[in-house]
């Protein structure tokens, strides 16, 4: 693999890691006041699921550029980070979190299922591995959209917010990536991301438009920044989520 | 199959992805079986379950067999000996 492809590889995962690592901190916050016991452990533990996915994504990038996994996940400041800007929001009330959660899964899966085909061969496996475990949380948000739809009222209202609120956010899961055409090139992504943005509107699109939820617009390709614009709720979630490594700076853990 | 607990949910998805987090998330259980409350048929007479005679004899460790063991033994470990 020449440089450059290394390098499209290595900003590739960074944003598959930080996805995952970002959005497993936000939810992990649900811990202890979820909305009843059974739920609060089911959510801490796909959040957990998240950060083991996460980690397995820098362990990867941190071979491939020789550096340490756990100063990629904690080294880094606010701006350095790759996830996209669904993830720059706080945790807010549980029909956001549903509402981030039913969008994202579906485009981690779209995501997921293009690169098992990688020609990457550990990035193909790794991605094969999470699709097994990702079913389970696909089936529990479109469990619980359809329950905080079905509800009417309050539920349905801030739920119906919440997408309207994200839609644009959640496509920037499918921002361009600077190296992509390095990557399409040598197979490492076998579709566009652009493509791959169309496949989630076609996935998330019929479940909504059953619970007559007004869905996402195809809008076009996502804006450049979609992966690089922060907020001040990415700035106090990345000082909470680096509080214990920043504590002692070098510790072996 | 053992009874491996109970959880509590508003429907039938929720119940199999709960029992999944309760008693499988850990990579303990093959399969799980859920089934709501109202179908379970309870057995729970005493004159049933709890009858008031010595049962004894129906468990392993009502009749006593160490002594006849160890003497199995001793003439097991006799005849290799002698022969």
């Amino acid at each position: 693999m020449d440089e450059a492809t290394r390098g499209a590889l290595a900003e590739l995962l960074l944003t598959l890691a930080d996805d995952e690592f970002v959005l497993g901190y936000w939810d992990s916050e649900w811990t202890g006041i979820a909305p009843m016991l059974e739920e609060d452990v089911a959510m801490s533990s796909v959040s957990q699921d998240e950060i083991g996915h996460a980690r397995a994504w820098y362990e990867l990038l941190a071979g491939l550029t020789d550096a340490d996994a756990d100063r990629i996940a904690y080294g880094r400041a606010p701006d350095e980070y790759r996830h996209a800007a669904i993830m720059n929001h706080a945790r807010t009330d549980w029909a956001f979190t549903i509402a981030r959660r039913f969008l994202y899964e579906h485009a981690d899966a779209v995501r997921l299922e293009a690169l098992a085909r990688s020609s990457h061969a550990p990035t193909a496996e790794l991605a094969a591995k999470m699709r097994r475990e990702e079913t389970y949380h696909l089936l529990h948000f479109d469990v619980w959209l359809r329950r905080l739809a079905e509800a009417g009222g309050e539920s349905r209202q801030r739920l119906a917010d919440a997408l309207q609120r994200l839609y644009t956010d959640a496509a920037a899961v499918f921002t361009p990536l600077a190296g992509e055409s390095l990557l399409l090139a040598s197979g490492i992504l076998p579709e566009p991301l652009d493509g791959l943005r169309l496949g989630w509107l076609a996935a998330v699109t019929p479940p909504l438009a059953g619970l007559g939820l007004p869905g996402p617009t195809d809008a076009g390709p996502p804006a450049a920044d979609g992966r690089t614009r922060r907020t001040a709720d990415f700035a106090w979630l990345h000082g909470e989520m680096t509080m214990v490594a920043r504590s002692e700076v070098g510790a072996t853990w | 199959m053992v009874h491996g607990g109970s959880v509590r949910a508003p429907d039938e998805d929720l119940a199999l992805h709960y029992a999944r987090e309760f008693y499988g998330r850990r990579q303990e259980s093959h399969r799980l079986w859920v089934v709501p409350r109202d179908a379970i048929v309870e057995l729970d007479d005493p004159d049933l379950l709890q009858p008031p005679f010595d049962r004894s004899f129906k468990r392993p460790g009502g009749y006593l067999i160490k002594h006849k063991l160890e003497a199995a033994k001793e003439r097991a470990r006799q005849g290799m000996t002698d022969g």
